[in-house]
């Protein structure tokens, strides 16, 4: 993170995700060496793991234009590491989980911590 | 109140990593996490076009270019860690709070590296944010 907002003093948005792109790539290979160029081929689970990719790339473009805009690094950083709060309330309401009581109060933490931060 | 300028690109972030947390979920639910990261990789590859910079990015510093492809290797260099953590036998309940204590790392450098301070307000709100990524996670 603290790269990133490095980088994205200068850099805009959509080119701090290209060049994230292109150094996730060795990463890539390695994790695919190390399973000797051998993956599930479970057509499902590839479809909803590129379709993560692609989600999580326009986050991280969200990210990198928050910290562009030369908000607190340490405040945008906890503040977008809420999305599980996004998480826990999408799998209510579509993969009908239920909340346990820990994730009730990990919501109003969060939500304190939004009001907060809004000022 | 005037809400920070930040706040709507932190909003597109929580959107789209919440929904992301979702798509993770179904997919380990058919491949392992390890090959899902290979492929969620293929995803970043697919925007790639959409945001190719041509030219322009002759015009960027070294440094900040550097940065950038630095944070591409750490941040999946992180999720790998995560994933070996999990296989190696350490407990999904210990591990990922562990992991989503991230942003405290930023806020312990952030003064150091970043030369950046916080009001008390922002440091409440930090805590708070803390205390729920732990809770979310559990």
């Amino acid at each position: 993170m603290i790269v990133s907002k490095l980088g994205a003093r200068e850099i805009p948005a959509p080119t701090m995700q290209f060049l994230f792109t292109l150094g996730s790539l060795p990463v890539g290979l390695a994790l695919l060496a190390g399973r000797r160029f051998k993956l599930e081929k479970e057509r499902k689970g590839i479809s909803y793991a590129i379709l993560t990719g692609i989600l999580s790339g326009i986050g991280g473009m969200g990210l990198f234009a928050a910290y562009g805009s030369g908000g607190n690094t340490a405040v945008i950083t906890t503040a977008t590491s809420l999305y599980p709060m996004v998480t826990v309330v999408l799998a209510v309401l579509f993969l009908r989980e239920r909340l346990n009581w820990i994730q009730v109060i990990g919501l109003g933490f969060a939500a304190a911590a939004f009001v907060l931060f809004a000022y | 109140m005037q809400i920070p300028h930040w706040f709507w690109f932190a909003a597109v972030v929580l959107l789209f990593w919440g929904a992301c947390g979702i798509f993770q979920k179904l997919a380990t639910n058919y491949i392992s996490a390890e090959s899902s990261l290979v492929w969620l990789i293929l995803g970043f590859i697919l925007i790639e076009p959409f945001v190719y910079p041509g030219k322009s990015l002759l015009h960027y510093s070294k440094e900040n270019i550097l940065w950038g492809l630095l944070s591409g290797v750490l941040s999946n260099l992180g999720a790998w860690g995560l994933y070996v953590a999990m296989k190696s036998g350490g407990k999904a309940s210990i591990v990922a709070p562990i992991c989503a204590l991230y942003p405290a790392i930023v806020v312990i450098l952030a003064p150091f590296l970043l030369h950046e301070s916080i009001t008390l307000r922002q440091g409440l709100g930090v805590l708070c944010g803390l205390i729920a990524v732990v809770l979310l996670s559990v």
